[in-house]
């Protein structure tokens, strides 16, 4: 490799990250997020760039670690969080009792960002919520993460958060899935249909980090702290494309349409000898391009495809679907991308945009050297979780790499150094909590 | 400690009140950033920080400009732009300028060095061959923060010559094998989710490296994949492979991880129920009429589901909210438009654009008490800022411009539907 993409691998080599200096280094982030996945993901966005994250999880454990798909627990602990508890401390602490609160409030006020999922209530009865921090530290970042955000009309539903309520809120679900048929029972999976992962709970971390990110900018220039408020349901709503601008100038809204698209064709999945593989070809010289590699260039001028507007008439997507799927059906995937490829090469500009990707199983993707070589999986060792797979953070920077320092590690492991190192607790003021159950 | 009168309730419907948005400061003011960028994956990384209040340049090629202009939901334009453009495209100034010719190059170049950011997603290397890419720019501004936005990334065996959209991101990552039901074929999301979530994680990577700027004075290089962040967000799909050797299975509208968790049938639409610990567990099963734990560790999906068919969404939202479990509606953008909820949160806000007056669109998600996010002006036709940009940002004189538009090294829109203003609104 040579050239700018090698300047590019020697200065983002994930293996180097380790000796670099960090983006978020010096800030300190409390996580006070039990039993919910999107906080823990905005924790874990701030701490790949370098902040430092310590989790608070009430004695015993936080209840996100029980939560085990197939029962599948490794020391105890289920696989969703171990997918994300990276690069913090854990700490334990039983936030309700007198003394608990008085830790939390200490901890609070050392904090740069306190990140949070619990109802403001609950922080108000701790003097934990934005405006009671601020008295006493007014660059304090507070972040809440919740279904409905903290304010408006539905924000004091009774919910308790999850990806569930936050996907079907958000129009995703709306618009993935096959239709209804035309007539007779629905079948179970002609319905809105979730996202397989828990995208709601990401983006919503995701989203949140970014608004921290923000608010330290701000307080950057300013001196400023600020109350952050992210609704999971709004989070991944911001990704449901044109929904409110086709409302708003045509009076129109999206519905679902399976693997079909009502902007966009060809843009769909299609059938091949191997699988499924993704082919895209909806400008006019795209398509025109698409329609020589299948060996049908006749077909640009039909009427039902020669526009864009025509090809997304949805009788006439059924129908280039299955004139593409004669081509591809004793194909494999890889050799659709190599005629992709073949012919693109030699065709610049928008008649290129030809793109296509296979329809990987996740053990498919593992088995891609491309991926292996970039570091974006790793695997983590430690003495209680033994070996595990996860995915690296998806940024290589040249200067300050994101990049994966720890693992999880049981509740409660760095009680003593962040008590006595971090608060300066004395020992004897520590083993009385300790002995108290306050950790 | 006292808090604000009223509690954290009153405060935040103060704090966060959309109506005083106008009046308060932007978190980004001051932060220019340079989009060369088509489609959704570019242009959304430079929206989400203009909605912050960076003051974001959309570089076009002249005269059809962004490809993205010609993607309209059943062939529609409203006064001339497509409703699926809009969304992508808020707050920006918008220039057509060929980065083929060395002046056109030099002008980008006066440009970057007066900026803070450059996102580009055109195919890996491109714009470095162009002599317009990362190292040529620090040659110039050493503070430039520069994001390559791409499908494969900018090195490594898929990285040459592979465009990538939206929905190859969802295929290759393995985020697709595990959406929709065992006994279908894998789901395609409907809507172009391979973009925007590595749109924000670009943009999120951009604002660690101007924290990072701050303490160094030096920007830095950000090679992102779309395919790479969407299999960061596969959460136990991954340790799930290592730990079995097998693949994790499309599981339809029960989330696997929360049974009977899910998306159920009623009788007038779709509702989410939601149970995530043993007590919501509890007040789900003796709702639906189960067994209760611990006899039945928690109500089986087809007990929910036999309970959802023959009741309406309102009314399981009640019961769950009187009952303690959870519920939502499953809701479409039809929802979202008239919705007070989100109205009142600016969610769904209303732009008064001096082009195309009263435009509706989604405000940005998180919301910030003191330098809060906004939707300012929507999109334009290309070149619609040359003057206000090389005029007077670059000092070019009108007829240095009216040269360089001989030559096609500036332009503005081409004469169709997508690229040009509305009828009868031109200057």
């Amino acid at each position: 490799m040579s050239g700018f993409a090698g300047w590019v691998r020697e200065a983002t080599e994930p293996s180097a990250a380790a000796g670099k200096p960090e983006a978020l280094e010096g800030i300190r982030v409390l996580e006070f997020c039990p039993g919910h996945f999107g906080g823990m993901v905005a924790a874990s966005v701030l701490a790949e760039f370098g902040a430092e994250v310590v989790k608070v999880e009430p004695p015993g454990g936080d209840p996100l670690r029980l939560v085990a798909p197939e029962g599948i627990r490794v020391a105890g602990t289920g696989l969703p969080f171990l997918s994300e508890a990276r690069n913090r401390r854990f700490v334990t602490l039983d936030a309700g009792a007198a003394a608990g609160r008085d830790v939390f409030r200490r901890l609070a006020l050392s904090a740069d960002v306190i990140v949070t999922t619990e109802p403001p209530e609950r922080m108000e009865a701790m003097g934990c919520d934005y405006p009671s921090l601020r008295g006493e530290r007014p660059g304090i970042i507070s972040l809440s993460l919740s279904t409905y955000g903290a304010f408006g009309p539905d924000a004091s539903r009774p919910v308790r958060d999850s990806d569930i309520l936050c996907q079907a809120l958000s129009g995703g679900p709306h618009i993935v899935g096959e239709p209804e048929p035309e007539g007779g029972a629905p079948l179970p999976h002609q319905a809105p249909t979730r996202l397989g992962n828990w995208h709601g709970s990401f983006v919503q971390g995701l989203w949140g980090a970014y608004g921290v990110l923000a608010a330290l900018h701000f307080r950057a220039e300013t001196g400023m702290g600020q109350a952050v408020d992210v609704s999971g349901a709004e989070s991944l709503m911001m990704f449901a494309d044109y929904n409110i601008t086709w409302m708003h100038t045509g009076g129109k809204a999206r519905e679902r349409v399976g693997n079909f698209d009502p902007a966009v064709f060809p843009y769909t999945y299609i059938r091949c000898r191997d699988g499924y593989t993704f082919i895209a070809a909806y400008n006019d010289e795209a398509f025109d391009s698409l329609m020589h590699i299948i060996g049908r260039p006749e077909l640009s001028r039909d009427p039902r495809f020669s526009t864009p507007k025509n090809r997304v008439a949805l009788g006439n997507e059924r129908a280039l679907l299955s004139i593409i799927e004669e081509w591809s059906g004793d194909r494999t995937a890889d050799e659709i991308l190599r005629a992709v490829e073949e012919y693109t090469s030699k065709r610049g500009g928008p008649g290129a945009a030809v793109v296509t990707g296979r329809v990987n199983r996740p053990l498919e993707t593992l088995a891609e050297d491309h991926w292996r070589e970039r570091g974006c999986f790793l695997r983590a060792r430690d003495p209680v979780y033994g070996e595990l797979l996860l995915a690296a953070p998806p940024w290589k920077m040249s200067g300050t790499p994101a990049r994966w320092k720890s693992g999880c590690r049981p509740p409660g492991s760095d009680n003593r150094d962040v008590y006595i190192g971090i608060l300066g607790m004395t020992e004897g003021e520590y083993r009385r909590l300790a002995d108290a159950g306050t950790f | 400690m006292p808090s604000d009168p009223g509690g954290f309730r009153a405060f935040a419907e103060r704090a966060f009140d959309p109506a005083a948005i106008p009046g308060k400061p932007e978190a980004l003011a001051g932060v220019r950033v340079l989009e060369v960028a088509t489609r959704i994956f570019g242009p959304a990384t430079a929206d989400y920080l203009g909605l912050f209040g960076a003051e974001v340049i959309k570089v076009e090629m002249p005269p059809r400009g962004d490809l993205m202009r010609y993607v309209a939901p059943e062939g529609f334009f409203w006064k001339e732009v497509s409703p699926a453009f809009l969304p992508l495209n808020r707050n920006k100034y918008h220039v057509g300028l060929d980065l083929h010719p060395a002046e056109g190059k030099e002008i980008f170049l006066r440009l970057a060095e007066r900026s803070d950011v450059v996102v580009e997603n055109l195919r890996a290397g491109t714009m470095d061959r162009w002599g317009v890419g990362y190292l040529q720019l620090r040659e110039r501004n050493r503070r430039i923060v520069y994001a390559a936005n791409s499908g494969f990334g900018q090195w490594g065996p898929f990285s040459e010559g592979r465009a990538s959209y939206d929905a190859t991101a969802q295929a290759v990552s393995g985020f697709s094998a595990v959406t929709g039901f065992p006994d279908q074929p894998p789901m395609k999301a409907g809507f172009w989710v391979g973009d925007y979530t590595a749109a924000l994680m670009s943009a999120t990577a951009i604002l660690a490296a101007l924290a990072a700027r701050r303490k160094t004075g030096e920007g830095q290089m950000i090679d992102l994949s779309q395919a790479e962040a969407m299999i960061r967000t596969l959460d136990w799909t991954w340790p799930y492979a290592g730990v079995t050797g097998k693949d994790r299975e499309r599981n339809g509208n029960v989330d696997p991880s929360y049974p009977p968790s899910g998306i159920y049938r009623c009788r007038d639409g779709f509702v989410a129920v939601s149970a995530r610990d043993a007590d919501e567990r509890a007040c789900l099963a003796r709702t639906v009429g189960a067994p209760e734990p611990p006899e039945s560790p928690s109500p089986s999906p087809e007990g929910v589901a036999r309970y959802c068919a023959s009741r309406t969404v309102d009314e399981i939202v009640r019961v769950a909210e009187e009952g303690g479990f959870s519920a939502a509606p499953v809701r479409g953008g039809r929802d979202h438009y008239h919705d007070p909820h989100l109205r009142a949160r600016g969610t769904v806000c209303s732009v008064e654009d001096p082009l195309y007056g009263r435009v509706d669109e989604y405000g940005p998600a998180p919301k910030l008490s003191e330098s809060p996010g906004r939707v300012k002006e929507c999109a334009k036709p290309v070149g619609w800022h040359n003057e206000k940009v090389f005029g007077e940002m670059l000092g070019i004189t009108g007829e240095e411009m009216e040269a360089l538009a001989r030559k096609k090294v500036i332009g503005k829109w081409a004469d169709l539907p997508g690229a040009r203003p509305p009828k009868g609104s031109a200057p």
